[in-house]
């Protein structure tokens, strides 16, 4: 498949799900100057779906439509807004398939951009992929690279429960190469490596890549292996636990802060290796626990710098 | 319950009003037996009885068409009834057994058979609107004349989802019913306490809703209203049916009475019992007699009896 840049590779894989699933629906608000308008042009207003700023009633109102057979993505402008559809994502949309005995699907993904580094401020720059963690049947993609934000999202339509599409706006200009096949959610391994396993998902995964390519340069080439998650739940623990068991040492990089989220989890993942299997503790770099200010929030946050100063530490 | 057992000989049977009275009577003996099966700690779930309000949820049901879906909210087992939903298939889920449908993962009033037009209702109040807007829309999308129906309290209308999805509704002029039990009660607040007015047209109508006021406690002019709520949703305009009603029972088994104070009007209510109001039409039209209504009665109670031993023979 062609290279594409993430931003692209999640609206190829919007109009490719529009055109090979007759039954799928978006809504989503502000069509009228959005880069969706060729979709609702394309495809009619009954398929693309304008509505008012009510996000709560939209994810119920795609629980319902998936209770008839449909398929739904619901936009959500950026991410902090889950908050505002919690009740309807964790109460309606996760619980249906269980609710009903397996009688009714739910195959409805949530899309929740990113939207840090514009200056929205704390209520408009949180990740909030933590805060839906402990939710069965609820999936979490976090895309870190534009074939993983295709993949995932075409994934994400096969499922019979809901998954939240955490698409990072700050990467969108990243560039590559779009698998010609679904991995099925399957972590990838974006860089090989024998001495240190980084494991991260979205905007960390990127750092991740940069950090392993950057020590690359300084001559320390095939020694960093970067495990892109891609989704983050249900995680590929084989994958995760397959690259520990080669490299012997492990640093998470999680977006957020560390309390909740896939890093704590990954290296509970981490205690089911033998004793002696990793040379030494896993290391987790995350956000500060702190809201991000407006002004500038890269300070508080995993950086290029930061993941290379944790990594030669741990190669030391 | 069949012409051929009563002392008069009309065959009522097809009759709506005929129709509306016998799911009424089974509803209202079936939650008697849910509470008394419970106070007998022969099953656990907790059960809001619907007496005083079975018009609505039958009255509605009853003027569906196949293919049309309900959800009924906590205290609308009639919905359940008025789809065609057993006794049997009911109490399975109560009872946990390998035949439950639902597997009995869902408390049991909100036990839902899809595929018989009876989808899960939500616990968090309102939560459940939106979803049968959902199913509005995929009925539009694909060209069905079909209409969902979603059951609620008054209570509701504090909740941001009945806004939110009646603004979106009646732009999108989607074919869904929204059927409000105004009981005037939530829980134990009345409703002057926490809203302007009794009727909750005027807070449902601006946003573009057909609204109709109905007598909650007259099955007929249920029935009638929810057959020209279903064409005028199917015409292209959501609509809010505002039922006006009294709680007869607790507010649940396990909350008892939960309104202090409310024994006179609880009596003056009993007159306008739904089941016995129609029970009178009935004998008045020389449809059946008093004591042809009793027999119904005492049959209708061995056969839930049945039911419920049934179910608990099934393992």
């Amino acid at each position: 498949m062609s290279t594409l840049n993430y931003r692209d590779a999640v609206g190829k894989a919007l109009q490719d799900s529009m055109r090979d699933e007759s039954r799928l629906i978006l809504i989503g608000q502000n069509f009228a100057g959005h880069a969706l308008k060729p979709l609702a042009d394309a495809y009619g207003l009954d398929r693309v779906r304008d509505s008012s700023i009510s996000e709560s009633a939209m994810v119920g109102i795609a629980v319902g439509a998936a209770m008839k057979g449909m398929k739904v993505v619901v936009m959500i402008a950026y991410a902090d807004i889950a908050s505002v559809c919690h009740m309807a994502i964790v109460q309606s949309a996760a619980k249906l398939h269980y609710l009903t005995n397996g009688r009714l699907r739910c195959p409805v993904i949530i899309r929740l951009p990113i939207a840090r580094f514009r200056g929205h401020g704390p209520e408009g720059n949180e990740v909030g992929a933590s805060w839906f963690y402990n939710v069965p049947d609820l999936n979490i993609a976090m895309p870190g690279s534009p074939s993983e934000a295709y993949w995932s999202f075409r994934e994400a339509l096969t499922r019979p429960t809901p998954t939240l599409f955490f698409e990072d706006r700050s990467i969108q200009l990243r560039t590559g190469d779009v698998a010609e096949t679904n991995p099925g959610g399957r972590a990838q391994i974006t860089r090989r490596g024998d001495k240190l396993t980084i494991i991260a998902a979205g905007r960390a995964a990127a750092l991740a890549e940069d950090a392993a390519d950057e020590l690359a340069r300084q001559g320390q080439r095939g020694v960093i292996e970067v495990v892109s998650l891609g989704i983050i739940k249900p995680l590929d623990s084989e994958t995760v636990l397959n690259s520990a068991r080669k490299t012997g040492r492990v640093l998470i990089v999680q977006d957020e802060p560390i309390y909740s989220g896939y890093a704590p989890y990954v290296r509970c993942v981490l205690d089911e290796l033998p004793v002696g299997a990793l040379a030494c503790a896993p290391c987790i770099i995350a956000g500060a626990d702190q809201y991000l200010p407006y002004w500038d929030e890269r300070p508080f946050l995993p950086s290029l710098e930061s993941v290379i100063a944790a990594a030669k530490e741990l190669l030391k | 319950m069949t012409s051929s057992s009563s002392a008069v000989n009309l065959d009522r049977t097809n009759s709506i009003e005929w129709q509306l009275y016998t799911k009424m009577l089974t509803t209202r003996v079936f939650e008697e037996a849910l509470l008394r099966w419970e106070h007998e700690g022969k099953h656990s779930a907790q059960t809001f009885p619907s007496k005083g309000q079975e018009a609505v949820s039958i009255g509605t049901c009853l003027a569906l068409e196949k293919g049309d879906d309900v959800i009924p909210s906590f205290r609308t087992r009639g919905a359940m009834i008025g789809m065609g939903i057993s006794i049997e298939e009911q109490i399975r889920e109560f009872l946990h057994t390998p035949l439950a449908a639902g597997d009995s993962r869902d408390a049991p009033h909100h036990a839902s058979w899809p595929e018989r037009g009876v989808m899960p209702g939500s616990t968090m109040i309102g939560g459940h609107i939106a979803m049968a807007a959902g199913i509005a829309l995929a009925n539009q999308c694909d060209r069905k004349l079909n209409v969902s129906v979603a059951f609620f309290g008054d209570g509701t209308l504090g909740s941001g989802d009945l806004h939110e999805t009646m603004h979106i509704a009646g732009n999108w002029n989607l074919p869904l019913i929204l059927v409000c039990e105004n009981n005037g009660w939530e829980m134990s607040t009345p409703w002057p306490k926490v809203r302007k007015q009794r009727s909750l047209i005027p807070y449902a109508a601006p946003f573009g809703l057909a609204t109709r006021q109905v007598d909650g406690n007259d099955s007929l002019d249920v029935y009638h209203s929810a057959r020209w709520a279903r064409a005028t949703a199917i015409g292209g305009q959501p609509v809010f049916l505002d039922c006006l009603t009294f709680r007869l029972g607790l507010y649940s088994s396990h909350f008892g009475e939960v309104r202090p104070g409310i024994e006179k009007e609880l009596a003056e209510a009993e007159k306008r019992d739904p089941l016995k109001r129609l029970g009178d039409w009935l004998i008045g039209a020389g449809l059946t007699t008093g004591a042809d209504l009793e027999r119904l009665q005492r049959d209708e109670n061995q056969r839930v009896e049945a039911a419920f031993n049934a179910v608990r023979g099934e393992g």
